[in-house]
């Protein structure tokens, strides 16, 4: 019954005036930001805290314009997809596998509006399961100390290797390397400079919109570069441009099943929207009958990860608000973005600021039903967008990103910072290795850091304390079974595995 | 190949790095941790982690999306570089508008615009953002030289 209370106290924040213009304003960015080659919703939302700063948005108003903007990005990513074969983010390299050879089809506008309608379901499934598992988790939460954070948040980063199908142990690797940056700086405890090389502007450490900036908008920018040198067609959007009731219902299973698949992969910490959007498709296919048509332009291939996907999104908001543990990337963003509002995301949240987090679960609800409404009939307009040349495009796009560097210290030394990020970005991602992991590890890592000193003070250092509760003990035991996973694979299929994740 | 030559190099820069972080020690001891045992440890498992792939580099299963760089794709992306690590440096010096202007007609023109698209297309983009940032959205800009001309 609280829950239904509070539910309704959410939507009376999100229904104000001002909140719902913010979520059409951020629905609007969003779709155009996903819908961009070298815009995602990493960046997206990234570029948008210091503009929400600037504007004096209250807390719970940002926050609402920080979730319309990535599940606009969501839905966004998939015009790219399907008109382009060019996914305009990760989680939509699922969608263009079937998208992409409907719109040769000239199916392009069914392919358009069934992957909206997809969205849509995924999206509010996902939202109803914040609404039940949330609260619940938060309660449970309650009794997590540092101890049990630290074990969780181990567990998150296992879970992220662990989840990446075909390289483990380069995203392992790149969680690492962004766990280890998290340690630039003067450490708060002892005052002791760490990383910092004399300098100033690394002593109160690598501010994260510069290493998420520099990280996905530069490499991005520089493989624009390439892909200009080498040069792409786009299909038109034409034909039909409603599916039909036939189309909708041979689908409609598929999109109940990866809706809930994307919901429960959104939740798992270090997961995301990809990692769901590629499960969902695999078992979609598996289940499909023997003459299908999927990879190339089968209904329910595109279905099933814009289903999962806008899930996903979704479902990562509960570990971010229930744990303060970010879900994605994009929940890792705004969870720093909620920190500079002085909020500590965690089970308090639910009791002190109700507010806030009910009218965020609501504002999901009314973003997705902003986001139906506006893609069917604009969906022509979305697909002009992509007419605009890359040359405009990208200067455009490295400007914005310096500004949005820029003002959060008004120095250049984050602008030297960022664009030696990105370079060292750009060539982990053509090595292979995930620039999420790395943004997750970082994001991860101060939290980590803090959780383990303070568990292990309140042992006077006996490390006892890290297994000395249930919680503890069965979160370890989830973190062998995910450090398990890709050995027995990699064991199990010594021929190469067939599902690939790309990121 | 370039896997082992990247996981190589990063195994010199943990190295060092372990070197660098042996150091760190507080004069006072508040905790039982400090502040060189998170850092440490992180590093060791990075070693471990680099030295496993120099020694077993990890086979390309699945084929690449991106055609491989050739000659004139890496001079492109040095400039694209270039060109940014410039504006950065010109930032504060000539102000937003001169800078972002150089700076997108630059761009522009490395992504294959004609010249006259990118001399028009920079400037009107410089213009542009900085008409939206500094007046629809509140965010300050410096003007650097331009700010002299202004008063």
């Amino acid at each position: 019954m609280d829950t239904i209370h509070y539910l309704g106290l959410g939507f009376g924040v999100a229904l104000t005036p001002y909140n719902l213009i913010t979520a059409f304003c951020g629905t609007l960015i969003g779709t155009i930001v996903g819908l961009l080659p070298g815009l995602g919703p990493v960046n997206g939302v990234a570029l948008l805290i210091p503009i929400a700063f600037a504007l004096g948005l209250p807390p719970e108003t940002a926050l609402i314009l920080l979730a319309a903007v990535y599940l606009g990005c969501e839905y966004g990513g998939r015009i790219s997809s399907i008109l382009l074969n060019i996914p305009g983010e990760a989680s939509a390299v699922m969608t263009t596998l079937d998208g992409y050879p409907l719109a040769q089809q000239g199916k392009a506008g069914i392919a358009l509006s069934l992957s909206a309608w997809s969205s849509f379901i995924g999206g509010t499934i996902a939202t109803i399961g914040v609404v039940l598992f949330a609260p619940l988790l938060a309660k449970w939460a309650v009794a997590f100390g540092p101890a049990e954070y630290f074990v969780l948040m181990v567990f998150a980063i296992t879970c992220l290797a662990g989840m990446a199908d075909n390289k483990p142990l380069k995203t392992a690797m790149a969680a690492f390397i962004g766990l280890a940056l998290s340690c630039v700086g003067i450490d708060a405890n002892s005052g002791v400079y760490r990383f910092t090389f004399g300098s100033l502007g690394l002593a109160d450490g690598i501010q994260f919109i510069v290493l998420v900036l520099g990280l996905f908008s530069i490499s991005e920018i520089l493989v624009l570069l390439e892909r200009t040198h080498h040069g792409h067609k786009a299909a038109k959007a034409t034909g039909r441009m409603l599916f039909n009731f036939k189309e909708g219902a041979f689908v409609l299973a598929t999109n109940l099943r990866s809706g809930v698949v994307g919901f429960v992969l959104g939740v798992l910490p270090g997961a995301g929207a990809t990692l769901a959007s590629a499960v969902a498709y695999m078992s979609e296919k598996r289940m499909a009958s023997k003459d299908n048509q999927f990879g190339k332009g089968d209904l329910r291939g595109l279905a099933a990860p814009e289903t999962a996907n806008s899930g996903a999104a979704c479902g990562s908001m509960v570990p971010m608000l229930t744990l303060g543990v970010p879900g994605s990337g994009t929940t890792a963003v705004m969870l720093g973005a909620l920190t500079l509002y002085n909020i500590t995301p965690g089970p308090m949240l639910f009791q002190n600021q109700p507010e806030v987090v009910w009218g965020l679960i609501a504002s999901l609800f009314v973003a997705n039903i902003m986001l139906l409404v506006m893609n069917v009939p604009m969906v022509r307009i979305f697909t002009r967008i992509l007419a605009v040349p890359t040359w405009a495009l990208v200067p455009a796009i490295a400007i914005i990103t310096s500004i949005g560097v820029y003002a959060v210290h008004s120095t250049t030394f984050d602008l030297f910072l960022m664009i030696g990020i990105g370079v060292c970005g750009y060539i982990l991602r053509k090595l292979d290795y995930s620039l999420s992991a790395v943004l997750l590890g970082f994001i991860l890592g101060g939290m980590m850091e803090d959780n383990l000193r303070r568990a292990l003070s309140l042992s006077n250092g006996e490390l006892g304390i890290l297994w000395g509760s249930p919680i503890t003990v069965a979160v370890w035991a989830l973190v062998a079974v995910m450090v398990a996973l890709p050995i027995l694979r990699a064991w199990r299929g010594r021929k190469p595995a067939p599902l690939a994740v790309t990121d | 190949m370039h896997d082992r030559i990247f996981a190589g190099v990063n195994l010199l820069i943990y190295v060092a790095l372990i070197a660098l972080a042996w150091g760190y020690q507080s004069p006072f001891a508040y905790e039982p941790v400090g502040p060189r045992a998170y850092p440490l440890l992180l590093l060791s498992l990075l070693v471990l982690g680099a030295l496993y792939q120099v020694l077993k580099p990890a086979k390309q299963t699945e084929p690449r999306e991106e055609p491989p760089l050739n000659r004139q794709v890496i001079r492109k992306i040095a400039l694209c570089i270039a060109a940014m690590v410039a504006y950065a440096a010109l930032f504060d010096v000539l102000g937003f508008i001169l800078s972002s202007a150089l700076f997108a007609v630059a761009m522009a023109y490395l992504y294959d615009a004609t010249r006259v698209q990118s001399a028009v297309g920079g400037i009107v983009i410089a213009v542009g953002l900085y008409l939206l940032f500094d007046y629809g959205l509140d965010v300050p800009l410096p003007l650097g030289m331009l700010a002299k001309l202004g008063s």
